[in-house]
């Protein structure tokens, strides 16, 4: 008598899943000039990514090139630790040349909504090339206002560490160190330091806000506005509860950082 | 840093205090701890033949020579670290304690790789040995996060790994006068709390040039942080010491003396 194996037994089963991933816009192909792109980019931080699935998104392409050598792009994104998993928007020939590299194809559809690359400082790559475009957060479209829960972090968030709140806020409890990312469609409310790189309204929302008790981040950015401290935070602000937001100045929009009186 | 040289002290306090310790050397390729535990010429197999099955881990396991109840797993220093596998270090894990060890003290390699990895994997506690330094601190930041997000307890949602501080190579002088960040500076900064300071001290060369564990060094120092350590990790209260800078009063500057 046999019995057919249960399917806890198989030896391969498949299963559904979103996958979380990073989205790298290529402005160019060419490995070598990536290379001079991303070092100038993670100069400070070679290893800011962490194997972090990516998928290659070829919609920019400046000057779509007859081939694109696959294995000197791949080994170079690898040693930046990304890992390529997948392509989208590439011309069919192209994308022949992709899949027979091992990668997937991938359209928009399949991927759900990361992100934009606008809003994210490091994967778009290129710079060198082609400085990108400024955010277009104003004429972007504001997604239907789902219900979404609030994301909790209640551990510190370390160096290399990256968490994204999609479409909603997020909530540090225990603060975020230098060199680490957190990135909200809505706003971020961190209670301990922020040291690492802050990224609200990452979908275009403008009226996102990033609130600290502890103000010290590397960058702060909302709905595609950044603001850097590469000449160190004001005395009346470091260490101290601020909030930031996006204000008008005339016709521009900057951000704009206030301390908080907590008591 | 100091990763191997705390291992191989905090290892001998632990068995001072009559727990049964092994201690294990991750850094596959270079093989340190068996150099300042003093028995490299004991070494007939090590960790990676017990995981590949070619030697028992009583075989390998070498017994220490100051104490009764410590045990050093050496590392291989020929293999690749693809040899250090998750179901190999786990097995070797259990089966010691199924030989009633009280402890097992895993010494980590540097960086995020196989061998550190597989070090923090099966871990209860974790003590994060940092110098006082912009660069050290902020790899220590990076090993905290993997250890809460790569770790057994982790991927079980079980209770966190129970992290603590350990800043070691510390010269009060030199922070006193800003060259060094504070030992308050970097618990700012990593926010876990403080298991010690270990001064920066010669005596740790001259332990290590004579293969024997620093806290043996009675009198030294350094030999004093580990012991208050140890207690520490055995839930005692011991006042922090070796952190102050006394300024050479002028008797002692017009005559000299150390
Ligand atoms: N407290 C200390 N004072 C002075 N030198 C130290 C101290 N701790 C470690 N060292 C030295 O630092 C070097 C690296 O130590 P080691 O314990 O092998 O570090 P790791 O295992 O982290 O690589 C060695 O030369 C060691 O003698
Ligand atoms: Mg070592």
């Amino acid at each position: 008598m046999s019995v057919a194996p249960a399917p806890a037994t198989r030896p391969i089963e498949f299963r559904n899943a979103t996958l979380d991933s990073t989205i790298a816009v290529l402005r160019v192909a060419d490995a070598p000039a990536l290379a001079d792109a991303l070092h100038k980019m993670l100069g400070g931080m070679p290893d800011f990514f962490n194997g972090e699935a990516t998928v290659l998104d070829f919609a920019e392409l400046a000057d779509p090139p007859q081939r694109i050598d696959w294995p000197g792009l791949l080994s170079l994104l690898k040693r930046f630790r990304l890992q390529p998993i997948g392509v989208r928007n590439l011309t069919p020939p192209l994308a022949e040349t992709a899949r027979q590299a091992g990668l997937a194809l991938l359209d928009a559809a399949e991927l759900s909504e990361p992100p934009p690359e606008s809003a994210r400082p490091a994967p778009a790559v290129a710079e060198a090339e082609a400085p990108p475009t400024p955010a277009p957060a104003a004429a972007r479209v504001e997604p239907a206002p789902a219900q979404v829960d609030t994301l909790f972090v209640d551990r510190p968030l370390r160096s290399g560490q990256q968490v994204y709140a999609r479409g909603g806020d997020i909530v540090l409890l225990a603060g975020m160190s230098n060199g680490a990312e957190v990135i909200a469609d809505g706003s971020i409310h961190c209670y301990g330091p922020l040291r690492g790189r802050a990224i609200a309204g990452a979908q275009g929302n403008a009226s996102a806000r990033i609130v600290t008790t502890n103000f010290g981040p590397e960058i702060v950015s909302i709905a595609g506005v950044y603001k850097t401290f590469e000449q160190g935070i004001a005395e009346s602000l470091a260490g101290k509860a601020a909030h930031v937001r996006m204000v008008m100045n005339g016709t521009e929009q900057k951000l704009g950082i206030e301390s908080l009186a907590l008591d | 840093m100091g990763k191997t040289t705390t291992s191989a002290a905090f290892a001998s306090g632990l068995a001072l205090r009559g727990f049964k310790t092994a201690v294990i050397d991750f850094d596959v390729g270079l093989r340190n701890l068996d150099l300042i535990m003093g028995c490299e010429r004991r070494v007939v197999y090590d960790f990676v033949n017990v995981i590949n099955g070619e030697a028992r881990l009583n075989q390998a396991l070498i017994k220490d020579k100051h104490c009764e109840n410590l045990f050093v797993l050496p590392a291989s220093q020929t293999r690749d670290k693809e040899a250090l596998t998750e179901e190999g270090v786990e097995a070797v894990i259990r089966e010691l304690e199924h030989m009633g060890f009280d402890y097992v003290v895993c010494d980590s390699p540097a960086g995020i790789e196989r061998g550190a990895i597989m070090a923090l994997t099966f871990a209860d506690e974790a003590i994060v040995t940092t110098n006082p330094e912009v660069s050290s601190v902020r790899d220590s930041d990076r090993i905290l996060g993997i250890l809460q997000s790569k770790s057994r307890r982790a991927a079980e949602g079980r209770e966190p790994v129970k992290e603590h501080l350990l800043l070691t190579r510390y010269s009060p002088k030199r922070v006193d006068d800003g060259e060094m960040l504070s030992y308050k500076d970097v618990q700012e900064l990593l926010r876990v709390p403080l298991i010690g300071v270990i001064p920066e001290s010669e005596s740790v060369l001259h332990a290590s040039n004579q293969g024997t564990p620093a806290i043996h060094l009675k009198g030294t120092d350094v030999s004093e942080a580990y012991t208050d350590v140890v207690s520490r990790f055995l839930g005692e209260d011991r006042p922090l010491r070796f952190v102050n800078y006394d300024k050479p009063g002028l008797i002692k500057r017009l005559f000299g003396g150390k």
